[in-house]
């Protein structure tokens, strides 16, 4: 069985992408094994000269390595990511980039109708820097709109249509994992150093 | 003119802080950038607001009371860094300082690059609603290979560059006066409702059963009450004068004025010259009445648009030139907040001037002559209208 991370892109108490991903995390459990990780309590992060990682960033880091395969639920703030997840980001390609190779797919969660649908091509943007250099499932999204409205008592999504979404979905992103895994191989030096990105400044 | 420049990271040395500090000194005989950092701002969450944090509102007060903001952003990740995201998410969260202000937008990079990628991700941030920024179309500022571009004093070396930032810096100063003069614009919307401008309620010096529109309100008014006249003295602060001493007084004023109360009733003005013969006509039947009678309908909005920056406190006086007097004068509108000193609105004192006899008189004793000069660089008080007329004689 493979082994996913599944990440709630906020630092909210209350997240319905951490519902969704407790929902995914459920509905799936025959097929799938997959552990949520909270990045909330990651602190903000100022390129400190050491390049050393918190000891919370690289206690997810080494889960993501780890993992087969990345799943991240994000909402949408001001038409982005909210600013935790992209710390988070910006945390793990500074110090030991766990997403390089790794395959990611998409999901989001927002109140209104357009379920993160902006936020969502940020964080492809975002993902498919050669600095991070993770490997998104392409030609995906499950973008899910009134998000307050879309589970019952139990966290079940309610939405029948939905549900075959999710389905067809994650079986995709289990062939992705498959595929990808046979293409990059392992030429590719995690360890770079990441001065070779723009991002160095004084 | 004003701006602030916001270090779009919190890393203690950023060669965006570096290229806002150079603009800051290249810039400041035009413009003031005051240059803020954002080091002590903390993460933005929404289960643990922390809007009214000194921190937060610092950065509020600077953004809102600045005709203008540019922000200096590296390049994380394609994107713009998690520590600037984060302040735009709490400035949209309770608190909205970017409405409707114009911003533009630098950005320094290693590489030659230039932030180019986060500085679109930039501008889609700061056009959701929830920000609502007004980003100036297409300038970009993309300063590659940062480590090779400042001499030791941290200028930049290079002229050809130097001199594009100043015409973007030019264009964003001429951006800055078209939108806040549309942001503040009275004619966009119908504000006329935001003020009882009929002055149907009453406050507590309000005279009451006495026809406001009736052309002897003074007379009435005034018998209702049984106010002095004449040799009465009156005590002021400071002093004591006669009534008469007072009007004398008030008359040879360089400028009519007009008193309107809180409650939008038209009191008083210095009846110097007959109506024809005043900058902004007056006519002793018209005291008395509310303020809607003193104007045609389709002012409205905007009378009520200029009580409610003076009542609010959003500004103390309001002044607009009214230049249909021809080329030889210069008439100025003074709409200026009368408070107590509790602050307290109490109303308007309307003061109208021809200030060209004062400048002529200034340019006569210091020698000086005025010179066209750089419109664009004038405060943002400085009207479409002003630009190259009137008081501007080419030197």
């Amino acid at each position: 069985m493979k082994r996913f991370i599944g990440i709630v892109g906020t630092n909210s108490d209350n997240s319905t992408n951490r519902m969704l991903l407790k929902f995914i995390q459920k509905h799936f459990k025959e097929k799938v094994a997959i552990e949520i990780c909270e990045i909330k309590d990651l602190p903000i992060f100022n390129k400190p000269k050491d390049q050393k990682a918190p000891e919370e960033v690289q206690r997810i880091a080494n889960k993501i390595v780890e993992a087969d395969g990345v799943i991240i639920s994000t909402p949408e703030y001001n038409h982005s990511i909210p600013a935790i997840l992209k710390c988070a980001f910006e945390w793990f390609t500074f110090t030991t980039r766990p997403f390089v190779d790794k395959p990611v797919m998409i999901t989001g969660a927002s109140y209104g109708t357009l379920g993160s649908s902006r936020a969502q091509i940020h964080l492809r943007q975002i993902l498919d820097s050669p600095e991070v250099k993770a490997r998104i499932m392409p030609s995906s999204e499950f973008l899910l709109g009134h998000s307050l409205q879309a589970f019952d008592e139990n966290g079940n999504l309610k939405d029948e249509n939905k549900i075959n979404e999710l389905n067809e979905i994650m079986d995709e992103f289990v062939q992705f994992v498959d595929i990808t895994n046979q293409l990059v191989g392992s030429t590719y030096s995690r360890n770079k150093d990441i001065n070779y990105f723009s991002w160095r400044d004084k | 003119m004003k701006f602030v420049g916001i270090v779009g990271t919190n890393t203690e040395d950023s060669y965006n802080r570096v290229l806002l500090n150079f603009m800051a000194r290249h810039f400041k005989k035009t413009i003031d950038i005051e240059v803020l950092d954002i080091n002590d701002i903390p993460m933005f969450n929404q289960s643990n607001d922390q809007t009214n944090s000194e921190p937060i509102q610092y950065l509020n007060k600077k953004i809102t009371s600045a005709d203008g903001v540019i922000i200096a952003t590296p390049e994380y990740n394609h994107s713009i860094p998690a520590a600037l995201q984060s302040v735009i998410e709490w400035l949209s969260f309770r608190i909205h300082p970017f409405d409707g202000k114009p911003v533009t937008i630098v950005g320094a990079s290693y590489d030659v690059q230039g932030s180019s990628r986060a500085q679109l991700h930039l501008r889609q941030v700061l056009d959701a609603p929830g920000v609502n920024a007004t980003v100036m179309p297409g300038n970009e500022f993309l300063l590659g290979e940062v480590h090779k571009a400042f001499d030791e004093k941290e200028n930049i070396k290079d002229s050809k560059t130097v001199e594009f930032l100043e015409s973007n810096v030019k264009k964003f100063v001429r951006f800055v006066n078209v939108i806040n003069r549309t942001e503040s614009s009275k004619d966009l919307e119908d504000m006329s409702d935001s003020e009882d401008l009929y002055a149907t309620g009453a406050i507590d010096t309000t005279i009451k059963d006495v026809d406001m529109s009736a052309d002897d309100w003074v007379e009435q008014a005034a018998e209702k009450v049984g106010a002095v006249e004449g040799d009465a003295y009156v005590k002021l602060d400071r002093g004591v004068l006669t009534v008469n001493q007072l009007n004398h007084f008030l008359k040879s004023m360089p400028m009519e004025l007009t008193y309107a109360d809180s409650n939008n009733q038209f009191l008083y003005y210095n009846r110097m010259y007959e109506a024809e013969d005043m900058l902004a006509s007056r006519s002793p039947n018209q005291v008395g009445s509310p303020l809607a009678n003193c104007h045609p309908e389709r002012t409205y909005t905007g009378v009520a648009w200029v009580i409610q920056q003076l009542r609010t406190g959003k500004q103390d006086r309001v002044t607009v030139r009214v230049p249909t007097h021809g080329p030889d004068k210069f008439v100025v509108h003074n709409y200026q907040a009368i408070r107590d000193e509790d602050g307290n609105y109490l109303g308007i004192n309307e003061y109208v001037q021809d200030i060209q006899p004062i400048i002529d008189w200034y340019l006569k004793q210091t020698g000086q002559e005025l010179t066209g000069g750089n419109v664009d660089a004038g405060s943002g008080a400085t009207d479409n209208v002003d630009a190259g007329s009137g008081a501007t004689t080419q030197g």
